[in-house]
């Protein structure tokens, strides 16, 4: 790597403001020849803004980008395309009816006279063009009979017959099985040797540590760390992402309100839960008054695991026990039914009637018990509301806001009151915090100790390991799928978390 | 063109099981003068189904065809009847009045962002409206009884002898073949090359596909969309032609309800009504297939009405499975898809 | 943003009633015949059949669906009413057989739409060549007349309290449908599934369970008509209900707010639509406009309400 070079890529003092909000902290990124750089961090850390600078989607609020040192335009994605800069997005950017030839050459095809293809032309530059990158796609195969890493090097394909020099690879392996993964990774190496830069943007820690050169990891909103991949370990990269939280380790274990008394009898049990290509041999039981959190990298399917146990996603293997009774839920009004509530990770689009009033959002789970002869009982359904409404202390405290008009701390409060009136005997919550202000993380965690201390069990999926160290009072650790530990959190500091989440897949926790 | 191959043999295959079937279940099913019946009789439906595949292949529909096709069918009858227009001057009129159909109905989708399908719909309604209001039937009564005798047009319905052209007369019976048939190959030859050989051809199946993706490479998706919705209507144009020259003469119901057999068609020949999937001999496959079940049980005497509930169902079955290979395609994604995360 | 939507969605509101009063001064300026009672009262009774399928109709395209079998629906209603009739069973035997024609028909759209997540368009285009088969099937293509059936002429031909009586019949299930999505749960759930489908599901809600009762509910509106359609003319016959009705009955929905891809939506304001329509309707006549002229008229206003509202939906 020519460290000294003048870089390929350089993003200048770049920042971006939306209102007094500051998604990204002035900073600057530089990219070589030749160079895969991984860029790290967590939901919110502000690399889809940097990324969305690189490419055009977004202007910067101060700062440049130049490539080869001539500065590109800012804010012009279709300039900065053919100029050389092209970004691989998670979801397909593909025509899945036309062949591998036809999607390389998509909008642009070689024509003749009256708009007619010049099939011979066209198919002379997507071989010379394969062979030059060493890419093996057959030009005439329809790309929608492609295997999913096949149609992602149509992809990169299509980018370099635009001439990319620099490559943004969003979650590249996000739908990739292990062994197209290192295909995928036998493409990047062969297109590194040919010196396009490689910006490679992944939670896979096993990936960035197979495939990449370099790495910047960042955290609200600001670089923090730019290093070697060679000189740096798994679980300094997470201590990285994870911040100065380990400094507030003890401050977390303070604050920590455990369950004095033994955890109930077994309310859930799951017996070697399995989904076909996603999570595998799931054994654990949650206890009545006991907080579990489930933890792990994105992407180690805990929020496929929930959606199994509330009815909402597939499950191929295994059993569920409910109260010592096999259960299978159809769908969730089943798992509503036997007492089970789900908060989503995305509450937008998955929880939340934006457009209704909160009193209606509070109680949607639980209609039937204000029906009186054929007819809701309005009043009664006020009276529910404004008790959890003020049981949640959501402000404003005025039942006919809707939901879209609070702030992101108090709609989560009125999602978890939906379940909460359910009186759920198990409750679920996928990154309940997330986009939430301080403030209202502290109520959560208030009320999810206090639904605890009444005897509900409470499973949480977190990323946020001071979430975690805050309110377990047993930790799961999940790795690629698989249930790598569970242990009481009095028995597990932040280090062996950290440790045990960044395990190599399939190695027992605590000896990476 | 995902189910090219296997699709339309599949497809040739149910036709020729149809054809047994109803050639044991009726006498003369399997005559050569039933083929002729086949052949002239549904040309201009497979015509107006090639038509229909593109607006479907652009994730539309266009319910107007048959409304399009009385429009033009009455076109014809007024221009040449009631103004004495020469037939080679008719022609090329209807063909562009179906055209221009078609395009209003891509202007309203396109310009006023309405789905197409109330577009089309409102569309049906106005087109057969106006059919009534131009009809030469009601403005000149004398005309009604009137045939239409005009040598360009009635030509469109001839038959060429070709066995007996190539001497084979003796050895098999074989039956005649309608100009409209041939039409309808024409027809389809060239709408086949438009889909495989042309840009316009690749844009249609990329902004049916995926019309951001097509959008990102720089396809203009609204005028591909405009030109799919013309494209349906000079194809409804086209089928009004050969079917005015069958009966030598218009109505204001030509062609009422016939969008249903036309959709049922295109889906049965593989295109998705998901976009961006299919072609266009699948279709014209698909719309013989029909033509033998309604001819074949119009010939074991079951009655129209009874046609018209399993055109419903078949158009059941057919989006049934459209939908069952959609999901089918996906699972395999999905199983590996990473749901929320 | 919020404010804004609510102002807009009060704008909508107000710019239907704004254009009602500009077309009742202009009619009343034009021909002072359109106010008198008798004429105000004409327009209710010619809207009716479309008022009480519009009820049914809200609620289905508030779901992000449609049914274009409505028309059949009612020819089928109608002749299923003469026939139980004709065989001696007796009005309300033949009247209750008929609506569950219609609710039967409208289960059956709505299991293959919500269960198998086939396509509401093309499911329903099905259904009204099946069902407009069927009835020619039963009824053939002739009219069937029905005399010496003084109760069952009443239901169209009837006054009461001075009003038609399927004026009365019209108000008293959109008071109910008003009621059923104002005050009951099944209007909480519509308005979910509407706001946010995916949600209401995770929510608990039994989405397919309600999608099938909607379609249900629209397909007995539809078979309600039947039956006072064939009492306002005496005949039943399996070609009534003609192509067309399901236009009138989605353009009033449109007009009254709800877009076609699915969100709120008020069976109150979708009759303000129904009676908009009305007056454009008989304005035109008693204007003496050209059939044509006005068919094109009522195009254009429509088309220019839904792309107006497709565009505030986006």
């Amino acid at each position: 790597m020519a460290g000294n070079a003048l870089p390929l890529l350089q993003a200048l003092g770049v920042s971006k403001s939306f209102g007094a909000v500051q998604a990204l902290k002035p900073c600057d990124f530089r990219l070589h020849t030749g160079e895969v750089r991984a860029l790290i961090g967590s939901n919110g850390a502000g690399k889809s803004t940097l990324i969305k600078i690189l490419t055009g989607a977004l202007t910067p609020s101060s700062g440049e980008v130049r490539l080869e040192d001539v500065p590109l335009p800012p804010g012009r994605p279709d300039q900065i395309i053919r100029r050389g800069v092209a970004c691989i997005y998670q979801h397909s950017n593909l025509a899945p009816a036309l062949s591998v030839m036809d999607n390389i050459y998509l909008g642009r095809q070689p024509t003749r006279r009256f708009g007619l293809l010049d099939r011979k032309r066209q198919r002379r530059q997507v071989v010379a063009l394969l062979q030059t990158y060493g890419i093996s796609l057959d030009p005439d195969a329809i790309v929608g009979t492609l295997p999913t890493v096949k149609q992602k090097e149509v992809e990169i394909a299509k980018a370099l017959a635009l001439d990319a020099k620099v490559l943004l690879m969003d979650e590249p392996t996000g739908w990739l099985a292990a062994t197209e993964v290192r295909k995928l990774h036998d493409t990047i190496r062969l297109l590194k040797a040919k010196g396009v830069g490689i910006v490679y943007i992944s939670h896979m820690l096993d990936e960035i540590f197979a495939v990449c050169d370099t790495m910047t990891i960042m955290r609200d909103g600001q670089i923090i760390a730019e290093t070697a991949v060679a000189n740096t370990n798994r679980v300094e990269v997470i201590e990285k992402m994870v911040g100065e939280t380990l400094a507030r380790e003890s401050q977390a274990a303070a604050n920590h309100d455990r369950r004095a008394a033994a955890a109930g009898e077994v309310r859930l049990s799951v017996r070697s839960l399995g989904r076909r290509g996603v999570f595998h041999d799931i054994t654990l039981d949650l206890h009545a008054g006991e907080i579990l959190c489930l933890t792990g990298l994105i992407g180690s399917k805990r929020t496929e695991l929930v959606h199994a146990l509330f009815g909402s996603g597939p499950r191929h293997s295994g059993t569920v026990l409910l109260d010592g009774k096999a259960v299978r839920f159809r769908g969730p009004s089943d798992a509503t039914a036997a007492g089970i509530g789900l908060v989503p990770e995305d509450r937008h689009r998955d929880g939340l009637m934006l457009g209704m009033p909160i009193r209606d959002n509070l109680v949607l789970s639980i209609l039937k018990r204000f029906v009186r002869l054929g007819r809701l009982d309005r009043a009664a359904i006020t009276r529910t509301a404004q008790a959890s409404l003020s049981a949640l202390n959501v402000q404003p405290p005025d039942l006919d806001r809707l939901v879209r008009q609070l702030s992101g701390g108090n709609q989560q409060k009125v999602l978890v009151g939906k379940w909460l009136n359910l009186g759920p005997k198990v409750i679920i919550l996928d990154e309940p915090t997330v986009g939430v202000d301080v403030g209202a993380k502290a109520e959560i965690y208030g009320i999810l100790r206090r639904e605890r201390d009444r005897g509900a069990a409470i499973l949480v999926v977190s990323s946020d390991l001071e979430e975690v160290m805050t309110l377990a009072d047993r930790i799961g650790i999940m790795v690629a799928g698989r249930l790598a530990a569970l242990r009481p959190a009095t028995e597990m500091t932040m280090k062996d978390v950290v440790s045990a989440i960044g395990a190599e897949p399939g190695m027992p926790a605590g000896m990476a | 063109m995902l189910r090219d191959a296997g699709g339309t043999l599949a497809l040739v295959g149910f036709f020729l099981v149809a054809v047994t079937f109803f050639s044991f279940v009726t006498r003369n099913f399997g005559s050569a003068s039933n083929f002729e019946n086949l052949m002239s009789g549904f040309s201009f439906m497979a015509i107006l189904t090639i038509g229909q595949s593109f607006p479907i292949l652009m994730r539309g529909i266009d319910l107007s065809v048959g409304a399009i096709l009385a429009l033009v069918g009455m076109t014809v009858f007024d221009l040449s009847l009631m103004f004495g227009w020469p037939g080679w001057a008719v022609l090329p009129a209807a063909l562009l009045v179906g055209t221009l159909a078609g395009l209003l109905n891509g202007a309203l989708i396109v310009r006023l962002r309405l789905p197409p399908f109330i577009a089309t719909l409102a569309t049906l309604a106005a087109y057969r409206g106006l059919v009534y209001t131009i009809s030469g039937r009601q403005l000149v009564p004398g005309l009604s009884t009137t045939p239409i005798r005009d040598p360009w047009i009635i030509g469109l319905e001839t038959y060429y002898d070709i066995g007996g052209a190539l001497g084979l007369k003796h050895l098999i019976k074989l039956p005649w073949l309608p100009l409209s048939f041939i039409i309808l190959l024409v027809t389809l030859l060239v709408f086949r090359f438009l889909l495989s050989g042309t840009r316009f051809g690749r844009d249609i199946y990329a902004a049916g596909g995926n019309a951001e993706a097509a959008r990102l490479a720089g396809i203009n998706v609204d005028r591909v969309t405009m030109a799919a919705y013309a494209t349906s209507g000079f194809c409804a144009g086209l089928g009004a032609l050969l079917l005015v020259a069958r009966l030598t003469t218009s109505t204001e119901e030509l062609g009422k309800g016939i969008e249903l057999s036309t959709i049922a068609a295109a889906v049965i020949g593989g295109v998705s009504l998901s976009g961006g999937i299919g072609n266009v001999t699948g279709p014209v496959i698909g719309a013989f297939l029909l033509g033998v079940i309604l001819l074949g049980l119009t010939q074991a005497g079951i009655s129209q009405f009874v046609q018209q509930i399993l055109t419903g169902l078949i158009l059941l079955i057919a989006i049934g499975n459209d939908r069952w290979q959609t999901a089918r395609r996906d699972r395999a994604r999905t199983e590996t898809l990473t749901g929320a995360s | 943003m919020t404010r804004n939507d609510n102002l807009r969605a009060f704008a909508t509101r107000n710019a239907l009633g704004l254009a009602m009063t500009v077309f009742v001064i202009l009619f009343a300026a034009a021909e002072p015949a359109f106010l008198k009672p008798e004429n105000l009262i004409g327009i209710l009774r010619s809207q009716a059949l479309v008022a009480i399928m519009a009820t049914g109709m809200t609620f289905v395209i508030m779901t992000g669906g449609v049914d274009l079998s409505v028309g059949p629906v009612l020819a089928l209603s109608g002749v299923v009413n003469f026939y139980v009739m004709d065989a001696g069973w007796g009005l309300p035997l033949s009247m209750s057989a008929a609506i569950a024609t219609g609710l039967l028909i409208g289960a059956a759209n709505g299991t293959l739409i919500a269960a198998l997540n086939l396509p509401p368009i093309i499911v329903t285009l099905a259904a009204l060549s099946i069902v407009r088969g069927s009835a020619l099937l039963l009824g053939g293509p002739d009219l069937h007349s029905i005399r010496g059936q003084p109760v069952f002429t009443f239901l169209g031909s009837g006054q009461l309290f001075g009003l038609p009586f399927s004026v009365v019949i019209a108000a008293v299930v959109a008071a109910l449908m008003i009621f059923v999505q104002k005050l009951t749960p099944l209007g909480l759930l519509v308005a979910a599934i509407g706001e946010n489908e995916r949600a209401a599901w995770l929510s608990g809600l039994r989405v397919r369970r309600v999608k099938v009762l909607l379609y249900g509910l629209c397909s007995a509106g539809a078979a309600l008509a039947g039956l006072i359609q064939t009492s306002q003319v005496h005949t039943a016959a399996a070609t009534y209900g003609e192509f067309g009705t399901e236009l009138d009955v989605i353009a009033a929905v449109v007009l009254g707010g709800t877009s076609l891809s699915g969100g709120t939506g008020s069976v109150a304001r979708t009759m303000l639509g129904v009676l908009f329509l009305g007056i454009l309707n008989n304005g035109m006549s008693i204007m003496n406009m050209p059939i044509n002229l006005q068919l094109i008229a009522k195009g254009i206003i429509i088309a220019g309400a839904l792309a107006a509202a497709q565009r505030s939906a986006d």
